[in-house]
C-alpha cells in the first residue's frame, strides 16, 4: 500500500514537469557584430523566452577561421544545430545545394516579402537556391567597402584623386595616389591573399578596376577570367612590380585591418560599418578613418553585398522545426526585437518598415554607411561552387604575385571553379 | 605413493593455470578502457579512413571508385609538391632535432641540477605553449612590416630591405621549420639528459683510467647506452615532422603557392574546405604507409648500428 502511494505521489509530482516539457533548439551564430557577444545574445533569447517560455535556446558561437570546419564535421557526424546565423554564401550556395538545409519559404509571407522587397529588391533571389528552395531569412545587410587613411592622403597630396562628397575615384586616380603616397613615404596598399579571410575586399578591388563582373548575371558561372577582369588583375601585379602596391601572401583581411589601423599602410581593402565600430579602439594617433568606394574605371563602383540572416538544417524533428520558425520569426519580424536584433549586428535590416535605427544612438556612426547601399551590386555569391571559388581565388593571386602570367592563371582558375 | 604425487602435481597445475587464468582476466579488464579508447579512436578510424579512400565521398556523394583517388593523386602537382615539402621538412628537422638535442643535452646533464632544471624549463617552454601563441609571436617576429627580425638583421646589414619571411618562396618553408625546431627540441632534450644521467660511470671511469678520449668515451660507452632512446626520439620527431599541420594552418595556409603545402595541411585542404572526403583519405593512408616506412627503416638502421 505504502509502495502505490509513493508511486501515485511520483506521477503527481510529475505532472507540473510534464506539462512544461521544453523543446530545445540549437542556434549556431558566425560572429556578425554583436552577434558574437554572450551578453546580446542571452538577451535576444530573453526577450524570446519572455514570449516563448516553452522554448529552450542553446547558442554555439562560431569563428571564421574554424566555423566552417565545425559545420562540415557537424554534417558528416549528424551533429548539424537546428538554427544557423550567416549569409548566403554558406547557407544558400553550400549547404543549402548540398541539400542539408530546410526550405524556409513559408517565412516569406507576403507581407514579410514585400517588407524586405523595400530594401532590397532582390533579396529573396540571394536567398534561394538553384533549385527553388529558399535557404535563407534575413536579417541585415551591407555593403562591404574600403577605407583610406585620411591624415596619410592629405599629406602626400593625394586627396585629389577622390571625391569625397561621393567617396568614389577612378583607377587612374588610384593609381595616382598610390604612386603619391609611396613618394611620400608610406605604405599605399596590401593586396593581402594569405587564405580566404575578407576576400571579398580583394575581389571587389578586381572586378571595380575596369568595370568586370565576377559572375554572371545567371549566378552560373565566375567571369573574373574576362577581358576586363584579366586587365585588372595585370594592372595590380604591374603596381606591385613597380612598388606602388604591396601584396602579402602571408596576410589575411584581419592582418591588413590591423596594419591600416596602426598606421602601417594608408588604405585597407577590407572594411564595413561593423569593422568600423569593432576597430574604433585601436587606431592609431595619425589614422583617420575615411570609407570609400573602390577605384573603378569610369567612377562608378559596384560593391560587394552582405546578407546575412537565419537558415535551419535538416534535423528530421518536426516539432524541432517549428520552435525555430517561431525563433527566427521573433527575431527578424517582431516589430520589437526585430530592429533590435539588426542594430546589434552593426549592419542594415532587410525590413523596410524598420527605417533607420541608427540615428540617435550609440552607434550613429554606422548609420552614416549607408551612403555605400546605392552602390551595392549583384549578390553573386550563391553561384555554384562557392567553396572552391574561395580557396581558388587567393591562391590565383598568390600565383599571379609570384610572377604568374595573368591570363594564364586565370585561365587555371576559371577552368577550377567552373568544372561542373 | 606415485599416483598421489601426479594427483598433487595435477592439482597444484589446474590451480597455477586458473590463477594465471584470473590474472589474465583481471589485466585485460584493466586494459580494457585503454583498448576501447584506442579501438574507438585510432583503429576504427583508421579502418573507416582505408574505406573512405575508395568512395568518392562528398558532401552529397558516396559511390565507389576503386582506386581512382589514388591514381588521382599521383598525378596531382599540388600533391606531389605537398610531398616533396613534407619530405624536405622531415629530412631537415629530425637530425637537427636530434643532434641539437643531444648537445645540449651532454652540456646541461654535467651541470648542477638548479641549471640543469632551468635549462630544461626553457627549451620546453614552448612544447607546453600553445601553438597558436607561438605562432602569432613568430608572425609578429617575421612580419616585414613591423617584425624585429627585419629590423635586427637590417641594423646588422646583413639584409638591406625588409623581407616578408612568411610571404616568399625561397624563406616560407625555412621559417616552418625553424618554428618546427624550436617546438621539437624539449621534449628529446629532456629524454636525452634522462638518458645520459642513466649512463653507468664506472664504465666512463673505467674508459677515461685506458686513456680514452672524450669522443671514444662519448662514442664507444655513452651513444650504444642512449639508443633506445635515440631511437625513440628519432621516430616521435619523424612522426611529429610528418603531422606538420598548426604551424602551416596558423601561418601560410599552405602558401605561397603552395611553396609551404604539406601532405597533412592538403588532406584538410581538400576534406574540410573542398569536403572531399574520400580524396583526402586516399591521402592518410598514403601519408601513413610513408611513416611506417620511415619508422620501420629508422628501426632497422638503428638495430644494425646497436648491432
Amino acid at each position: 500500500m505504502k509502495k502505490l502511494f509513493a508511486l501515485l505521489l511520483c506521477l503527481v509530482l510529475m505532472i507540473p514537469v510534464l506539462a512544461m516539457a521544453e523543446t530545445e533548439i540549437t542556434l549556431w551564430t558566425y560572429p556578425i557584430g554583436s552577434w558574437s557577444q554572450s551578453e546580446v545574445v542571452d538577451e535576444v533569447i530573453a526577450n524570446f523566452n519572455a514570449v516563448y517560455p516553452d522554448i529552450k535556446v542553446n547558442v554555439q558561437y562560431l569563428d571564421y577561421q574554424s566555423g566552417d570546419d565545425q559545420v562540415t564535421t557537424a554534417i558528416e557526424a549528424g551533429t548539424t544545430p537546428d538554427i544557423i546565423f550567416e549569409g548566403p554564401e554558406r547557407l544558400v550556395a553550400n549547404w543549402g545545394a548540398a541539400g542539408k538545409m530546410l526550405d524556409v519559404s513559408d517565412l516569406w509571407t507576403e507581407e514579410t516579402s514585400a517588407d524586405i522587397a523595400v530594401a532590397g529588391p532582390t533579396l529573396k533571389d540571394t536567398c534561394t537556391g538553384a533549385d527553388g528552395n529558399i535557404y535563407l531569412y534575413p536579417l541585415c545587410m551591407t555593403a562591404h567597402c574600403m577605407t583610406i587613411n585620411y591624415e596619410y592622403f592629405k599629406a602626400a597630396d593625394a586627396l585629389q584623386f577622390i571625391n569625397e562628397e561621393t567617396r568614389t575615384w577612378t583607377t587612374e586616380g588610384f593609381v595616382e595616389a598610390c604612386k603619391k603616397l609611396a613618394e611620400a613615404g608610406y605604405l599605399p596598399g596590401i593586396v593581402y591573399c594569405g587564405g580566404q579571410g575578407g576576400d571579398q575586399g580583394t575581389r571587389a578591388l578586381v572586378y571595380n578596376l575596369y568595370n568586370a563582373q565576377f559572375a554572371n548575371a545567371e549566378h552560373t558561372e565566375y567571369t573574373i577570367g574576362s577581358e576586363a577582369g584579366v586587365k585588372g588583375l595585370t594592372l595590380l601585379q604591374d603596381m606591385v612590380n613597380e612598388g606602388i602596391l604591396t601584396a602579402d601572401p602571408a596576410i589575411v583581411a584581419a592582418d591588413e585591418i590591423a596594419l591600416f589601423c596602426n598606421g602601417t599602410v594608408a588604405m585597407g581593402f577590407c572594411w564595413n560599418a561593423s569593422a568600423a565600430a569593432s576597430n574604433k579602439a585601436t587606431l592609431a594617433d595619425g589614422v583617420t578613418v575615411f570609407p570609400m568606394t573602390f577605384p573603378s574605371e569610369d567612377g562608378v563602383p559596384v560593391l560587394d553585398g552582405g546578407v546575412w540572416g537565419f537558415g535551419l538544417f535538416n534535423n528530421g524533428n518536426d516539432e524541432k522545426v517549428a520552435a525555430a520558425k517561431k525563433f527566427i520569426q521573433f527575431v527578424c519580424d517582431d516589430p520589437v526585437q526585430g530592429p533590435k536584433s539588426a542594430f546589434a549586428t552593426g549592419y542594415f535590416p532587410t525590413k523596410g518598415s524598420f527605417g533607420d535605427i541608427y540615428t540617435g544612438t550609440d552607434k550613429a556612426e554606422n548609420g552614416e554607411y549607408g551612403m555605400f547601399t546605392p552602390y551595392l551590386g549583384d549578390i553573386y555569391q550563391v553561384t555554384p561552387g562557392w567553396a572552391t571559388q574561395r580557396t581558388e581565388w587567393w591562391n590565383l593571386l598568390q600565383r599571379i604575385f609570384a610572377g604568374g602570367d595573368v591570363a594564364t592563371e586565370v585561365g587555371v582558375y576559371s577552368t577550377n571553379v567552373n568544372a561542373k | 605413493m606415485f599416483l598421489k604425487g601426479a594427483f598433487l602435481f595435477m592439482a597444484r597445475t589446474s590451480l597455477s593455470r586458473a590463477n594465471q587464468r584470473r590474472e589474465n582476466i583481471a589485466g585485460y579488464l584493466f586494459m580494457l578502457p585503454s583498448l576501447l579508447f584506442f579501438a574507438g579512436f585510432v583503429i576504427f578510424p583508421m579502418g573507416m579512413g582505408l574505406f573512405t579512400s575508395f568512395f568518392n565521398y562528398t558532401m552529397t556523394d558516396f559511390s565507389f571508385v576503386g582506386l581512382a583517388n589514388y591514381k588521382e593523386l599521383i598525378a596531382d602537382p599540388i600533391f606531389q609538391k605537398a610531398l616533396w615539402n613534407t619530405i624536405v621538412i622531415v629530412v631537415v628537422s629530425v637530425p637537427v632535432t636530434c643532434i641539437f638535442s643531444l648537445w645540449v643535452a651532454t652540456v646541461i646533464y654535467k651541470m648542477h641540477d638548479a641549471y640543469t632544471s632551468l635549462f630544461r624549463c626553457i627549451f620546453y617552454l614552448p612544447v607546453v605553449t600553445g601553438s597558436v601563441a607561438v605562432t602569432v609571436v613568430w608572425k609578429w617576429m617575421f612580419s616585414p612590416y613591423t617584425g624585429i627580425l627585419n629590423y635586427v638583421f637590417k641594423n646588422l646589414g646583413i639584409i638591406s630591405k625588409n623581407i616578408n619571411w612568411l610571404g616568399s618562396p625561397e624563406y616560407a618553408l625555412g621559417c616552418i621549420i625553424l618554428i618546427l625546431l624550436t617546438t621539437s627540441v624539449g621534449q628529446p632534450i629532456v629524454l636525452y639528459v634522462s638518458a645520459l644521467s642513466n649512463v653507468d660511470n664506472s664504465l666512463i671511469e673505467a674508459a677515461e683510467v685506458d686513456g680514452a678520449t672524450n669522443l671514444q668515451v662519448f662514442w664507444k660507452i655513452k651513444w650504444p647506452q642512449i639508443m633506445p632512446t635515440t631511437l625513440y626520439i628519432l621516430v616521435i620527431t619523424t612522426i611529429n615532422s610528418f603531422q606538420c599541420f598548426a604551424l602551416i594552418q596558423l601561418l601560410t595556409s599552405g602558401g605561397p603557392n603552395n611553396s609551404t603545402q604539406t601532405i597533412m595541411y592538403y588532406i584538410y585542404y581538400n576534406a574540410f574546405k573542398l569536403s572531399r572526403y574520400g580524396y583526402g583519405s586516399a591521402m592518410g593512408v598514403i601519408l601513413a604507409l610513408i611513416i611506417a616506412a620511415f619508422s620501420a627503416m629508422q628501426f632497422k638502421l638503428a638495430k644494425s648500428d646497436n648491432g
